[in-house]
């Protein structure tokens, strides 16, 4: 029940918002209004400690000899960590919004908490069928949410792609399920068979953009800051929540490896291209692709519980570099906190990150993660590009830098208390050695051309490599459509009824030949 | 009063009273209100059982007798009429927001009245009579008046009429099997012939090619229902079969056989969808890819056949519905449905165009809309017989998809800066709109449609047992 009541409060908060925007014009009322919300939404995530683990279960689908499984959600401690990042995050969004031009917009705030509560139910999502209903309902609004604001053509098909990519991702988790139950296993995912475990890896690999590499966002969105942060990361922690429950049987199989080899070098690609970004907004696809390829790694390794945490340090770190919009020099070192988290350093938020098998790939890991954590630091400390808080209300001063530290605080909390990752000593010699690397590559960035940032322009969504496979495919797509225009015009032109009649006794003499 | 009197008498009457009477602006309301009453009649009033309401006893008694031929509903009947009746409702207080021509109520109305009597005739092999006269009266309604009918209408009329023969000598002959069921050659030419038979009726690959035709030529609105009514009926005749003939019901050849023409109509129907540039065809082949699903619920060798197929059933009528009116809406605009004439049209139609995209992705199986649980029962019972067919089902829904997101690239495809508008009229986004909240309703809480779906299993003595 407790889900439903913090679910709850975020969708009332933005009913609320709707209201008031249709009755009253003050955006005082409306800025409060949607700051306690997610305020209380937060607190009562944290009321969920006194209860776990507990379930919420839906009423059941009818007739319930098709349907065995109820939509079904549940606190404990692999999701709270996810669920209270999210939280956190929507309200970080709420308060330092003050600090940015669309402050006016309270359908924003209202679209951002209503994805907060959507958010939540995904992360919490304990079947199959719950995770796709929760999947299906955040692609749709984040393409409705997209749709609206694209402004050209070109961004309309990056969004509609999106949109397919996804989709698809949601076609494999239900190929999953469809193999576990033709190998005698239910509808969900503590009976999942193994066979299926290699898809659901696949599934939240191909959402998150991870596996095969592509770059599902586009960086030339409308909604960069606020909005945009929260859709990007609460769809990739939805995703993320996938990985943990993954039988650690179905990680025998000998595509294992490959998979970890892709995810690997995903993450090094990831990785190299945020270190490069000339800021963090425009490197933001990258950084979703970093984290959730070491976030795959983690679990291909045997360790769900890495899986989470490197959920947990995309939403909660990224969130807190991607919200600070306001040139404030301590808070821009505060930001730093961050590398601490991204780590994997004992009692971090990371520190549970490495506990699986990586064997041969242990170098490659701690290179990509060596590289997303020297190219936060970069965006963090980054000197200029930044709006001020100088022409903003008292208020507003003090609202914006506490949305940002309440994230950095969460990232500390979660290192040490309230879930099964925290407390963790975890592979503390690889995190020396990365943390060494990190301080390498941070020296050596403005010193050598190689590491410097490239021109905004430069920066294309889509690699040039990715994008010859996507064309070879097109080219493949076209040729399908001439066979298929061909067969059209043969059995739907004149001779169309004689040529359906000739495959029609085809078809019934292959039938009658399998009878006995 | 009789339940066929009420139920297929009262309805046909209607639909000729509208059609010389009534005007194009009065007919879809009178229609739609007629076809309303008649659901929840079917709904409350249980048949052949008395009601006491105060003083006044009330009991709907089951049969006629007709020139020597009996029609009855029975009790099992009711939620059929209200599901039917219900859908038909839908789709004739649409018709005003659609734009279609007046007698499409009216002839609406005297279609399902006939369709209804097909499930209510014995014997039943008349009711492939009753079948060939809906598609009859299909006719007028496809072709636009003073206008030739195209190749496609053509086509489907050729295809319904041979039909009626295949289905008629099969009768005939199934009679013969079951008096000697050990003679096989009877058996293998009774089940040929009744497999054609079902073929032509249902536009069995490769026997659909009518269908994106019809779509292509016809109003969008009129195929709509089309492509909605005569199949469902037509599942509902070959469950009858099915549960009359002990040796169709226990042949796994013929189950095998069954499966094998669904999972070709899923697969190339989804993959001619996915290749289309015609939105109007993409309807038809997303509609012979559903069909194909029906055919493959009837070859489950499973005791849920009936509620896998009624579960797929009552959500294609309100998919079919939305899409056929988005489409009517965007054709009253465009010059065709081709891709390159409806470039763009998000902007200025965007209830128009949600409302399609969403009926495209409910067929196409994705969660949260009406076409999804339907789906899911039907890939878990699949999976637990042939994971070779689950794939393929699989891949025709993949097809489908594709097919929605090509049609959306499309559709939101426009030049820089372009605003956005409201251009459908209050009445479009009204209808529009009921209809979208009922793909969600439907997708989230399938549950609601259990009150209509649990008694159907009765209507049938052997199936699902």
């Amino acid at each position: 029940m407790l889900i439903f009541i913090s679910c709850l409060l975020l969708f009332i908060s933005a009913l609320a918002l709707i209201v008031l925007r249709v009755t009253q014009q003050n955006i005082r009322y409306s800025w409060l209004a949607a700051v306690g919300g997610a305020a209380l939404a937060t607190v009562s995530v944290f009321v969920w400690q006194t209860q776990m683990p507990f379930d919420f279960v839906l009423p059941s689908w009818k007739p319930d000899t098709l349907f065995l499984n109820p939509p079904l959600f549940r606190a404990d401690g692999v999701s709270w960590p996810l669920a209270l990042s999210i939280v956190v995050l929507t309200l970080s969004i709420m308060l330092t919004s003050v600090a940015r031009p669309s402050i006016a917009n309270s359908l924003n705030w209202a679209g951002g908490l209503a994805l907060g509560g959507i958010g939540i139910m995904a992360v919490t999502a304990d079947n199959p069928l719950t995770l796709l209903l929760v999947w299906a309902a955040l692609d749709m609004t984040e393409l409705i949410t997209q749709l609206i604001f694209a402004d050209n053509s070109t961004n309309n098909e990056k969004v509609v792609t999106s949109f397919f990519t996804r989709a698809l991702g949601i076609g494999l988790l239900l190929w999953a399920n469809i193999v576990s139950i033709a190998q005698g296993s239910s509808f969900d995912f503590q009976t999942i068979a193994p066979g299926s475990g290699l898809y659901l890896v696949i599934a939240a690999g191909l959402r998150l953009g991870v596996l095969p590499l592509h770059l599902p966002y586009s960086s030339e969105s409308t909604l960069r800051r606020g909005f945009g942060t929260l859709l990007r990361l609460i769809s990739a922690a939805s995703s993320i929540v996938l990985l943990t429950h993954i039988p650690a049987s179905s990680l025998n199989s000998g595509l294992t490896p490959y998979l970890l080899g892709f995810s690997i070098m995903a993450a090094l690609y990831g990785g190299w291209m945020w270190l490069r970004a000339p800021d963090e907004l425009t490197g933001r696809p990258y950084w979703v692709i970093g984290l959730a390829a070491l976030s795959v790694t983690a679990a291909l390794s045997g360790n769900p519980l890495g899986a989470v945490a490197w959920g947990c340090a995309l939403v909660l770190v990224g969130g807190a570099l991607f919200l600070a919009s306001v040139q404030q020099v301590w808070l821009n070192r505060a930001l730093l906190i961050g590398a601490w988290s991204l780590s994997s350093l004992p009692f971090s938020l990371t520190a549970s990150a490495w506990l699986g098998n990586l064997g041969f790939f242990i170098p490659f890991v701690i290179a990509a993660q060596s590289l997303i954590i020297a190219g936060f630091i970069r965006h963090a400390l980054r000197p200029s590009g930044r709006d001020t808080l100088d022409s903003q209300p008292r208020w507003a001063l003090a609202a914006y830098p506490t949305g940002i530290i309440l994230l950095l605080v969460i990232q500390l909390v979660l290192g040490f208390i309230g879930w099964d990752g925290a407390l963790q000593i975890g592979a503390w010699v690889q995190a020396i050695i990365v943390s060494l690397l990190t301080f390498g590559l941070v020296w050596a960035t403005p010193r050598f051309r190689i590491l410097n940032p490239i021109r905004a322009h430069w920066v294309n969504t889509t690699a040039s490599r990715t994008d010859s496979i996507y064309s070879g495919v097109w080219t493949l797509y076209r040729v399908f459509g001439r066979i298929s225009k061909t067969i059209n015009i043969t059995l739907e032109g004149e001779g169309g009824i004689m040529w359906t009649l000739l495959f029609l006794v085809i078809f019934v003499s292959l039938l009658t030949q399998g009878l006995p | 009063m009789s339940a066929p009197i009420l139920w297929i008498v009262v309805p046909f009457i209607a639909g000729v009273l509208i059609l010389l009477f009534l005007r194009e602006r009065t007919s879809p309301l009178i229609g739609g209100t007629v076809a309303t009453l008649l659901a929840f009649i079917a709904l409350l009033f249980p048949i052949d059982t008395a009601l006491l309401l105060g003083s006044v006893s009330i009991k709907i008694s089951p049969s006629i007798e007709f020139f020597g031929r009996s029609f009855a509903l029975t009790t099992a009947d009711g939620p059929l009429l209200a599901i039917i009746y219900g859908l038909s409702a839908l789709w004739f207080f649409g018709t005003e927001a659609s734009g279609t021509a007046n007698r499409f109520v009216s002839l609406g109305l005297m279609i399902v009245a006939l369709l209804t009597a097909s499930i209510a005739v014995e014997p039943f092999l008349f009711a492939a009579l009753l079948l060939e006269m809906a598609a009859m009266l299909v006719i007028p309604l496809l072709v636009p008046t003073y206008q030739k009918p195209g190749r496609g209408v053509i086509r489907f009329l050729i295809y319904q009429t041979l039909a009626m023969p295949f289905i008629l000598f099969s009768g005939w002959m199934l009679a013969g099997v079951e008096a000697s069921p050990g003679d096989i050659n009877t058996t293998l030419q009774a089940g040929t012939m009744l497999g054609l038979g079902f073929a032509f009726l249902l536009g069995i690959f490769p026997l659909y090619n009518w269908i994106p035709m019809v779509t292509e030529e016809s109003p969008p609105y009129v195929a709509g229902f089309l492509l909605w009514v005569l199949p469902t009926f037509t599942i509902i005749f070959g469950l009858g079969f099915l549960d009359r003939y002990t040796w169709l019901r226990t042949s796994p050849q013929l189950s095998s056989a069954i499966q094998l023409a669904g999972i070709f109509m899923v697969a190339s129907g989804g993959v001619f969808a996915s290749l289309q540039k015609h939105i109007g065809r993409m309807m038809g082949y997303a509609a012979i890819a559903e069909t194909g699903l029906f055919v493959l619920a009837i070859g489950l060798r499973s005791t849920e056949i009936v509620n896998v197929t009624f579960l797929l059933l009552i959500p294609r009528g309100l998919e079919l519905a939305v899409w056929a009116l988005a489409l009517s809406i965007i054709k009253r605009k465009a010059y065709s449905l081709k891709f390159s004439e409806v470039k763009g049209f998000a902007r200025s139609y965007p209830i128009a165009t949600s409302a399609l995209i969403l009926a495209h992705l409910s067929m196409a199986g994705l969660p949260l809309l009406a076409g999804f649980p339907a789906r899911l029962a039907l890939w878990q019972e699949l999976a637990s017989q042939s994971l070779v067919l689950s794939f393929w089902a699989l891949f025709g829904m993949l097809g489908l998809l594709i097919g929605a997101t090509r049609t959306m690239a499309v559709l939101v495809m426009v030049e820089e800066d372009k605003a956005w508008e409201l251009k459908e009229s209050w009445m479009q986004m009204t209808m529009l709109g009921l209809g979208v909240i009922g793909l969600f309703l439907l997708g989230m809480f399938p549950q609601i449609l259990q009150p209509f779906i649990k008694d159907l299993p009765s209507l049938f003595e052997h199936l699902g047992r």
